[in-house]
């Protein structure tokens, strides 16, 4: 039986197991609809709170500033819809790198006669403040910029774009799904005042998440209902996956600073492995702006796919950067803007570490993956000999 | 990905991957979609094919595909190869995803274009041959 070894937490994470005890009273006896006046109702709502409570004072912010959503996507779409919708027409600058639920959203916005500015990244994927300063027009409405993105896990500097943003009086949203309780988010230092942030990326259930909303922010709902979420955020809550929420946040503040340091060291490891033991490898991203446990490489002239099978077949579980569908192989529009070579764009390969991850497991996959590239390396007609 | 086991043994021990020398039919396969590309060299005797020898950059199902290729080649006559279908290649490694159905395509179009290479090269061979008699 093969080793298994599990590199995508970028994807997604295991639960915790203190997660998961918190979570099932409230699938239990605490079942109740927390808007519900009854004491079956009361002690859902009593759950929903603390959860409220773990996560603003994680935050440091205001109870009445955290809306809990479905997801990321739906967080990132109520920031970006719901500011837009609030002024009605306008100007919103993002980046070419952003999540698909901001980029496909800022579409969206275009097709109503909204005006998106996508500033490019560098070759290390930066958003360079001068460039949204100079992108900033009298009608601009928005600057949404992610805090870290997934594939490449580079560290946006909105420490330097926030306050560009709130000189000009301009809310500032920032996706932070990705460093969300990986490393630290000063709302206040950085000037943020939307910030979207999600669950399972820290080891807490799927299907719920949240948006910070600063006070004072302009903002309308999008999805319309009851009067749940103070009116922003219509629909039951999902209570389980809540309380589960608020207990990983409550873990992510005592661990995630040790394990910040742990993670960075375990990924230059395989990283400084992988770079001595294959020919032809680059490394994706920000060398040291870069979330702790995110690696993202190229290997040239070997299909991405390809080493994602490989590493399955033998219990490693990464992704591929290119994505394969219905035959047509789309490079990462990540690297693209990065402007990585196609031929090794294709070759992209993301392993993103957790905290269940060990020395043994990265020793692992130092054992596995070269001999795998070197295999599928022999079998290319257009691999160097 | 739900690949079939079989598909696994291919891309995990690929049969006839390599280069040849002096073949007698070298065809090539590709789908300008994702890039992949196969190369397939075949050995030809009394009109069968006796060996064949594949080079591929693809992802896992293409490779697989090759190998499975390689070895619907391998004993049969040139013309039937011809007419190899990508069917007949997907059912080598029984069966593909539909988003993966490109992987039979670009290795039955090299085998077939492996064949079309070797008649071509015979037909120039024998012409090449009677001219002094004309």
């Amino acid at each position: 039986m093969n080793r298994r070894v599990y590199l995508d937490h970028n994807a997604s994470t295991q639960v915790h197991p203190e997660v998961v005890a918190a979570m099932l009273p409230y699938f239990g006896e605490r079942f109740g609809n927390p808007s519900s006046v009854h004491a079956f109702g009361q002690e859902a709502r009593e759950g929903l709170e603390i959860a409220r409570e773990q996560i603003s004072h994680f935050l440091g912010v205001g109870k009445d500033e955290v809306i809990f959503t479905s997801g990321g996507t739906e967080s990132d779409n109520l920031a970006v819809k719901g500011v837009a919708w609030a002024r009605g027409t306008g100007h919103i600058i993002t980046s070419e790198i952003e999540h698909h639920a901001v980029l496909r959203t800022c579409q969206f916005l275009e097709g109503q006669g909204f005006a998106v500015t996508y500033l490019p990244v560098d070759g290390e994927g930066l958003v360079d403040p001068d460039d949204v300063r100079r992108a900033i027009r009298p009608d601009t409405i928005l600057i949404t910029i992610m805090h870290a993105n997934s594939e490449v896990g580079t560290v946006q500097p909105v420490e330097a774009i926030g306050p560009i943003a709130r000189e000009r009086g301009i809310p500032f949203h920032v996706d932070g799904v990705q460093t969300f309780g990986k490393i630290p988010i000063d709302l206040d230092r950085f000037r943020i005042d939307l910030l979207s942030f999600s669950s399972h990326k820290i080891y807490g259930p799927k299907g719920v998440a949240g948006l910070y909303v600063r006070k004072g922010t302009k903002m309308v709902a999008v999805q319309h209902g009851g009067e749940h979420e103070r009116r922003r955020r219509a629909g039951t809550e999902n209570v389980p996956a809540i309380v589960g929420f608020g207990k990983a946040v409550e873990i992510r503040a005592r661990e995630m600073g040790a394990e910040a340091l742990r993670l960075t060291a375990l990924r230059n490891k395989l990283w400084a492995g992988i770079g001595a033991r294959v020919p032809e490898v680059r490394l994706n991203g920000h060398p040291t702006r870069r979330l702790p446990g995110t690696l993202n490489m190229c290997f040239r002239n070997v299909e991405s796919e390809s080493i994602v099978l490989g590493l399955d077949l033998k219990g490693v579980g990464v992704s591929a950067g290119s994505a394969c569908t219905s035959g047509n192989v789309e490079p990462s529009y990540v690297l693209v803007a990065m402007g990585v070579p196609l031929d090794w764009a294709m070759g992209s390969v993301r392993a993103t570490l957790g905290r269940e991850n060990t020395e043994e497991d990265i020793d692992y996959v130092l054992e596995v993956l070269p001999p795998l590239v070197e295999r599928i390396r022999s079998l290319s007609p257009t691999a160097v000999s | 990905m739900n690949y079939s086991q079989r598909l696994i043994d291919h891309f995990r021990n690929p049969r006839n991957a390599g280069m040849m020398r002096d073949p007698d039919g070298v065809g090539e396969g590709n789908f300008d979609g994702c890039g992949d590309l196969a190369r397939f060299s075949l050995k030809v005797v009394d009109g069968r094919v006796s060996d064949v020898r594949f080079q591929t950059y693809g992802c896992g199902p293409t490779i697989a595909a090759s190998s499975a290729g390689s070895e619907l080649a391998i004993g049969r006559p040139v013309s039937e190869l011809l007419a190899l279908s990508e069917q007949q290649v997907t059912a080598a490694v029984d069966g593909l995803p539909d988003e993966r159905l490109h992987a039979a395509q670009v290795v039955a179009g090299a085998i077939r274009a492996a064949a079309r290479d070797y008649l071509a090269r015979r037909n120039t061979q024998n012409r090449s041959e009677v001219r002094p008699h004309v």
